[in-house]
């Protein structure tokens, strides 16, 4: 008696083209943490979490690519930057945390999507460890925003889709 | 000439000889075996364990049965009355998280029901034997000073279970959709855990790690790092042991002794 699927199935070339975009998605998130964490708003603690996430974001990024080497985009998803630009700015610090939470929700979502069409199991595995710390995310990002137990918990948002504007 | 070297002679020697002892030691034909006597190293036969499959149903009964240690343990939580003064707020998480995974329970067995199997509904027995019944054993010691603090510690555990667990179980479904539906529920997990970890550890300090300064320990954190980890999960649990140290347990998740095989059942 063993567990199944020991070994890890590689990403067939449907997979690497849905992970390029999730790579491009990742990195947009990325500037846009580096956007809130620059701003004035923000003291040096909640900066340091900033950063954080900004890191976490880069190395979800990075690790993508590492899995589908030359198709990585290694480029932000324009589309995901400029959608919340916008509201990553000013000095009220609970919106900047809802627009980030919303970011992060809707990364979840597309990552969970992702999981259910991607073959190879070893996309799956890494998209699967990336989305609940991104969840972790949301959470944190509501409690410190002084929302309700229930905004820290659900995620309503929509996934993004590879080549539509979000 | 002598056709067979020293070396040849010698392994033919052995095998003749160790035949010669194999023969003594078995039965002997038309002779009746005595049944007064026992022999030295007759033993029963042994009843091996049903020869059952790891397949998307037992992977995902194990995933129920692991929501029913949740609940329980909420309910157990719950009943211990200790949710008062400064954990006061902790008795409305535990009642939404309990709610939260009868929901993931249901929505799990209802898949195991879709794929012909049949739904867990109960906790899982070994990790209820290994992990659940000692930490509640730990908690309810009189000599606890804190049971409610505990009894966030270890629920805070069993969330971090439950999330690896399911991003553990990726990798083995073969179906894609019981994939997304797993980190649909584990998602929802991990959140859990982070609402917990900001219980344990509020605010901008408890969201990553860090270090105790007085322990050397590290602090727990909402959000452990970049990505989900897979390691076994530290608990520190109970009344003060005669050295001053307390006890500490290591959740795991499910492998091959603690899956919700087809042929258990819920007593």
């Amino acid at each position: 008696m063993t567990l199944p699927a020991a070994t890890p199935t590689p990403p067939t070339s449907a997979d690497r083209a849905l992970l390029g975009f999730a790579n491009s998605a990742e990195l947009a998130a990325r500037d846009l943490y580096a956007v809130a964490a620059g701003l004035p708003a923000f003291g040096a603690d909640e900066k340091t979490m900033l950063v954080g996430f900004h890191d976490h974001h880069l190395a979800a990024s990075q690790a993508i690519a590492g899995l589908i080497g030359k198709d990585a985009v290694n480029v932000r998803e324009d589309a995901v930057y400029n959608a919340f630009r916008g509201k990553v700015m000013g000095s009220d610090k609970s919106a900047i945390f809802d627009a980030l939470r919303e970011l992060e929700n809707t990364l979840v979502s597309t990552h969970v999507s992702l999981v259910g069409t991607l073959e190879g199991t070893e996309g799956s595995a890494l998209v699967a460890s990336i989305l609940t710390i991104q969840a972790r995310h949301a959470a944190a990002l509501a409690l410190l925003g002084g929302r309700a137990l229930a905004d820290a918990l659900s995620n309503t948002a929509a996934p993004l889709a590879p080549g539509a504007s979000s | 000439m002598n056709r067979y070297s020293r070396r040849q002679l010698l392994r033919i020697g052995g095998v003749g000889a160790t035949g010669l002892v194999l023969a003594a030691c078995g039965k002997q034909a038309g002779v009746e075996e005595s049944k007064n006597i026992t022999a030295v190293g007759v033993v029963p036969d042994a009843e091996g364990l049903p020869n059952a499959e790891v397949n998307d149903i037992v992977l995902l009964r194990t995933a129920a049965s692991l929501e029913y240690n949740a609940i329980d343990t909420y309910e157990a939580a719950l009943g211990l009355g200790v949710f008062t003064g400064a954990f006061a707020a902790a008795n409305d998480i535990a009642v939404r998280l309990r709610d939260d995974h009868r929901g993931h329970a249901d929505a799990i067995n209802g898949l195991v029901t879709k794929l012909g199997g049949t739904p867990f509904t109960c906790g899982n027995p070994r990790l209820t034997e290994v992990y659940i019944s000692p930490a509640l054993a730990l908690i309810t010691d009189e000599a606890n000073e804190n049971p409610a603090l505990d009894v966030v510690v270890l629920a805070h555990a069993l969330e971090n279970l439950a999330a690896q667990t399911y991003q553990t179980v990726v990798t083995m479904l073969s179906d894609k959709a019981l994939r997304q539906a797993a980190m649909t529920i584990g998602q929802e997990e991990a959140r859990h855990a982070a609402v917990l970890a900001q219980a344990l550890n509020p605010g901008l300090a408890g969201v990553l790690p860090s270090i105790d300064e007085a322990t050397g320990k590290p602090k727990v954190a909402a959000v452990p790092g970049a990505f989900g980890p897979l390691t076994p999960i530290p608990v520190t649990l109970g009344a003060k042991n005669p050295d001053g140290s307390r006890t500490s347990l290591n959740l795991e998740t499910p492998s091959l002794n603690s899956l919700a095989y087809e042929y258990i059942t819920c007593a």
